[in-house]
């Protein structure tokens, strides 16, 4: 073997109730070298680094560790072996200490006691390895999430891991915060520990990767020199088309404004969010997850409670008490989580179709009307063509593009709709439904409904907005033309550094 | 960085704020009633509550885990009346065997509850719940409406009796060997790591079910011991015993700063919490309170206190966002 | 907009009537003749007439079963209820005896169990971080703690104006009253929760809070709703509860909580929220009633009777889950 490969996995297959999650997928990261894993939501990529870690065991494959196979029953194992990850959620312990953090699951111990002062010394000595500028002593609780993310490298290396997986871990950071992050990966990379990384964000994979694989849909694709590659075909391996005909933008007679918010504030969230929709239109709203798009739209729409700010409907100004005034005004919003916020899982299609609706399909407005019910749903959930067999299959059934056609029908079926806010409509949907969603998008603006599309995923930003406005550290930060956009601008208006470094969570 | 450790001192140290508030109630309480810190007096109110503060030891585990048992008086008093009708009917009468078998007793019970929780997924309250009636029907069938008296337990009692060492001993061992466990060892610490995060304590290769049995089946058995206590201190067994106690001891363990959500509490906590219980027991009388509003304010007590937390739980996440807008 | 595969999904509700006899409801229909048979076996005495004498007693709790439906199908949960009938029929009951007329008692019996109720209401919605089981658990303490101060050092109370009270017990032709208003309720309560737009969205808050919010259900009023609803039945209970044992002591209502919920989960409610109804609650609180009478009429110690219906409890949530793990399994 030419190649000093640490860690090799080959014909990876994992198998989730009806879901084949991986399916025959090859990795190979050299020794002492950055690898970045891309793909789309619900590529894999996490499930495999489950698989990497013991938190899953393949249905098929053979993993190699220097060489040698190996087969992981749990994440003690691998760590023993040392491989240790970040993982995406939240794994701190927030009421524990720093120093429990680290190492809990693999205290030092004598005679059975644990030894806190020499646990707190090492501790310490790790913080100090990565810079880092808080306590051992203090509640990981009471730290910022960019520390926290610290204590979890920190675990990480406790180990004495020679592999360490970090699953997006700048996802929720600000651009200073990522800074800090890559020092410490390049850091890590000097100290020769080998990393793979999991990020959405291709500066992320230039600035730190020398290599990187794709997934998609579960598969393998590719494995490319970071130094070799663009932007284009980098896209084109993570969704398997160019992208340019991924969006069907129709060309629609713009009309007069028909939805407008101004200074919406929320205490460490937001602040003077002021925007505006005219009919027909699809607006674009970008920035870096935590930049407080989702949590404005979250109070023009009553969900929560904003500290300042008015909506204006077709001129008129509209008080927006809770959810349900919002949607009398025809706000309606397609909440990000789809799973948690946009449908009940358990729950047949009708019934979520017709959940906000439900008083208004019989005179009484008290009683259920189960035929009107079920024709509506109907004629909703197939005009969005919904793959589904029956109206009374549960919503947990779907797949995600047809779940999130679902909270579109539902959105639909309130038949005052004028504005619809779609907070990343394609998170975690299959490349073949996310075109079906754009063309949906297409046909409302076509049909005079203004829209408003929040969105992390630049190509889908550039791709169907007429304007788009960017926020960043809760402001926002310039709203850009379609004719004048370029994705340096957009990048430059959400990466808009503030002096004060600001703490998101 | 300055202003956070101030704020989390404040509002970090339970411990101390209880301290304080123990001070302050004692020198109000011997302003009505010279008498009250006499060694007799203090020694009373230890003797009076030995069960409260040993139970809430158990109970200290089960919140952190996030669960709650209020099964625990039923298990009390199902293993006191077991022991007191052994000796009723003469079968044994050897102290320490007693003591074995209450506590075996009181373990089977929580064990029971544990694997039931655990395995079965079922919420603790609604378990336990059950279990409550349970045991509690279950020390009257027993009993068939006779109890124990203090003739029956005649050369048991001595163990409890006024004056005797026994329940002081076994609770300064029983405090002793917590305050070690939770601190200093492997199994302490899951505890608290299941309590605070138990996907993320599964992951680091924590065994959450058997952390949630073992927290159980400890509380059982402190539970079951607290009955043999019982029998031993009051010299008699009956099926109603401490009946609806189990509430002093959650007031003991939200008072002393244990955490309804899990992950938060300490042994020393949970001591200073238990003894605030037993004061105010004791003092109410004194400052012209009649005995029988004790429930009343333990329970006012215990609402005030879990709505406090989440007040300052408030105050805080809003100062942090005050502190991310400069 | 149309679709442009054309295709069509169906809209015929799946699964006919003879599912729905074999499910649980139909399993309880089967456990109460059972039951009744059983009854009829042990007791020389178990007949209709007799049963119909002797039900008051055992009925009063059916009334909180309603609320209970509602607030376990919320995802929700209240052990207050047995000290709010503790607190109300000892209001009723001091009250009456303070010289109230009797319409005045009954009065105060009824919004003693709502202000109850609403002050559970107030602290769940008003602190949603806290579980209401922790609530509800703090309140019961105070709630009973107020009926233990108020019925002084005595412990208990007897109702002097026992005619007044007498309205209760009233039959109409061969069923009492507490009978009567049960079945009335239950009509009233399953069609509320199984038909009407207020049922499906407890449904939806008990499923999912959050989706429900975010389709515009208000998740905090109905919440409130529903524990003040809950109260007042207590306080109908408590009522009832006066009337057939004419007075009240501090261990009125004792369990009750306990064999309102078991009632509840006995009768396919889970006590996770959002599944469930009341028709098959409402039979297995007929159930547990028949058995009660049955057993009392042996003499069977009133204690293991509680140890049944505790194990019962258990049992009851037990079934689905170990249902749920064997059909993973089986996957």
């Amino acid at each position: 073997m030419a190649e000093d490969l640490i860690l090799e996995l080959r014909g990876i297959t994992k198998i989730f109730p009806g879901v084949k999650a991986l399916d025959n997928v090859k990795f190979q990261l050299r020794r002492g070298e950055i690898h970045a894993l891309m793909g789309e939501n619900g590529a894999g990529k996490s499930t495999f680094i489950k698989v990497i870690t013991g938190v899953h065991q393949a249905e098929e494959g053979q993993m190699f560790l220097n060489g040698r196979e190996v087969h992981f029953k749990g994440t003690q194992e691998a760590q023993q072996a040392g491989i240790a990850a970040v993982y995406q959620i939240p794994t701190s312990y927030m009421e524990l200490t720093v120093t429990e953090n680290i190492f809990i699951g693999h205290e030092i111990i004598k005679n059975g006691i644990i030894q806190w002062r020499e646990m707190n010394r090492k501790a310490e000595e790790l913080l100090a390895r990565l810079h880092a500028n808080f306590k051992v002593t203090e509640e990981v609780g009471a730290l910022t999430i960019a520390q926290q993310q610290m204590v979890e490298i920190a675990k990480a290396l406790s180990t004495d891991a020679k592999i360490i997986i970090l699953d997006e871990p700048t996802a929720a950071l600000t651009a200073n915060e990522s800074e800090e992050l890559y020092r410490i990966v390049d850091e890590l990379h000097e100290q020769g520990v080998s990393v793979i990384f999991i990020s959405h964000r291709m500066e992320d994979m230039y600035r730190l990767a020398q290599r990187v694989t794709v997934f998609r849909d579960s598969r393998y694709i590719d494995t490319f020199d970071v130094d070799a590659i663009t932007d284009k075909d980098l896209i084109k391996a993570m969704v398997g088309r160019e992208i340019t005909d991924m969006y069907p933008k129709p060309k629609v007679q713009i009309g007069q404004e028909i939805f407008r918010i101004e200074n919406f504030s929320r205490l460490g969230y937001f602040k003077n969010v002021s925007l505006n929709v005219r009919a027909g239109e699809i607006v674009g709203l970008t920035g870096l997850v935590g930049a407080g798009r989702t949590e404005t739209f979250q109070c023009v729409c009553g969900i929560e409670k904003p500290d300042s700010g008015r909506v204006y409907m077709n001129g008129r100004e509209v008080t927006v008490k809770k959810p349900g005034d919002a949607m009398e005004a025809g706000i309606i919003l397609l909440p990000e989580d789809r799973r948690r916020q946009g449908l009940i899982m358990s729950w047949s299609l009708c019934d979520n179709v017709t959940l906000p609706i439900i008083d208004k399909l019989s005179d009484s407005k008290k009683f259920i009307n189960n035929k009107k019910e079920y024709e509506l749903s109907k004629k909703y959930l197939e005009d969005v063509d919904t793959k589904a067999v029956s109206i009374f299959d549960k919503a947990s059934t779907l797949s995600g593009g047809n779940q999130q056609k679902v909270v579109v029908a539902k959105a639909l079926a309130q038949d005052h709709m004028k504005v619809v806010i779609m907070d990343e409509p394609t998170k975690g949907v299959d490349v073949g439904a996310k075109s079906e969603i754009y063309a949906i998008m297409g046909e409302l603006a076509e049909q005079g409904f203004g829209i408003i599309l929040i969105s992390s995923e630049m190509p889908e930003i550039l791709g169907m907005s007429d304007r788009i406005y960017v926020m960043c550290q809760g402001r926002v930060t310039g709203c850009l033309d379609r004719d004048e956009v370029t994705q340096e601008k957009i990048l430059e208006l959400a990466m808009e550094q503030s002096q004060s470094g600001r703490e998101v969570s | 960085m300055q202003n956070k450790s101030l704020l989390k001192k404040i509002t970090g140290s339970r411990e101390a704020s209880l301290v304080i508030v123990l001070i302050v109630m004692l020198i109000v309480i011997s302003i009505f009633s010279p008498s009250f810190l006499s060694p007799t007096n203090l020694g009373q109110i230890f003797r009076n509550n030995t069960l409260t503060m040993l139970m809430a030891l158990g109970m200290l585990c089960v919140m952190l885990t996030a669960g709650i048992d209020i099964s625990i008086t039923s298990t009390l008093a199902f293993a006191g009346m077991s022991i007191g009708l052994l000796q009723k009917y003469d079968v044994i009468h050897n102290t320490f065997v007693l003591f074995v078998i209450g506590a075996l007793i009181g373990l089977c019970c929580g064990l029971l509850n544990g694997i039931i929780i655990a395995k079965g997924k079922i919420a603790p309250i609604i378990c336990t719940m059950g279990f409550m009636y349970v045991w509690r029907g279950m020390a009257y069938v027993i009993s068939n409406n006779n109890w124990a008296s203090g003739q029956d337990v005649s050369g048991f009692s001595d163990f409890g009796k006024d004056g005797s060492p026994g329940p002081y001993i076994i609770l300064v061992i029983a405090y002793v060997i917590f305050f070690i466990v939770m601190k200093w060892t492997k199994f302490g610490r899951s505890i608290y790591a299941v309590g605070s995060n138990p996907e993320a304590a599964s992951i680091s290769g924590i065994k959450v079910d058997r952390v949630l049995v073992s927290v159980y089946t400890i509380m059982g058995l402190l539970a079951g011991l607290a009955g043999v206590l019982s029998v031993s201190i009051y010299a008699s067994a009956q099926p109603n015993m401490q009946y609806g106690k189990e509430m002093d001891v959650i007031a003991a363990c939200v008072i002393g700063g244990v955490s309804m959500s899990g992950g938060r509490g300490s042994v020393v906590g949970t001591f200073l919490g238990a003894l605030i219980i037993s004061i105010i027991a004791k003092a109410l009388p004194l400052v012209g309170i009649d005995a029988i509003a004790q429930n009343l304010i333990k329970g006012v007590i215990i609402v005030f206190v879990v709505i406090l937390n989440v007040i300052t739980q408030r105050t805080m996440d809003r100062q942090n966002l005050l502190r991310r807008e400069m | 907009m149309a679709g442009k595969s054309g295709r069509t999904i169906s809209a015929t509700p799946k699964g006919g009537m003879k599912e729905k006899i074999l499910s649980l409801e139909g399993a309880l229909i089967i456990a109460f003749i059972a039951i009744n048979i059983l009854g009829r076996v042990l007791s020389p005495n178990y007949n209709l007439t007799n049963v119909m004498r002797e039900s008051p007693r055992y009925l009063a709790e059916i009334f909180m079963l309603f609320g209970m439906g509602f607030i376990l199908v919320l995802g929700d949960i209240d052990i207050s209820v047995g000290a709010i009938v503790c607190l109300s029929a000892t209001m009723g009951c001091l009250s009456s005896n303070a010289g109230l007329p009797m319409g005045l008692a009954i009065l105060v019996t009824l919004l003693t169990g709502l202000c109850c109720g609403m002050i559970n209401g107030f602290i769940a919605t008003r602190f949603t971080e806290l579980p209401t089981m922790i609530v509800t658990l703090g309140t019961q303490i105070i709630f009973r703690g107020i009926a233990e101060v108020s019925l002084g050092s005595g412990g208990s109370a007897s109702l002097k104006d026992y005619e007044g009270i007498g309205i209760l017990r009233v039959k109409l032709g061969p069923i009492p009253l507490a009978f009567f208003l049960i079945i009335i309720c239950a009509v009233v309560f399953i069609i509320l929760l199984s038909r009407t737009t207020f049922g499906r969205r407890l449904y939806a808050i008990g499923s999912s809070k959050t989706a429900a919010k975010y389709a515009g259900v208000e998740v905090e009023k109905l919440r409130f709703i529903c524990f003040s609803l809950i109260g007042f039945l207590a306080g109908v209970c408590g009522l009832f509860i006066l009337a057939s044992t004419y007075g009240a002591n501090t261990t009125t209502g004792q369990g009750f909580e306990m064999e309102v919920i078991a009632m509840c989960v006995f009768g396919g409610i889970a006590t996770t929220g959002g599944k469930g109804n009341l028709v098959g609650a409402f039979i297995s609180a007929l159930i547990i009633v028949c058995l009660r009478i049955a057993l009392g009429q042996i003499n069977m110690n009133t204690q293991l009777i509680l140890v049944i219906i505790g194990i019962m409890l258990i049992v009851s949530v037990l079934v689905p889950s170990f249902r749920q793990k064997y059909l993973a399994l089986k996957k």
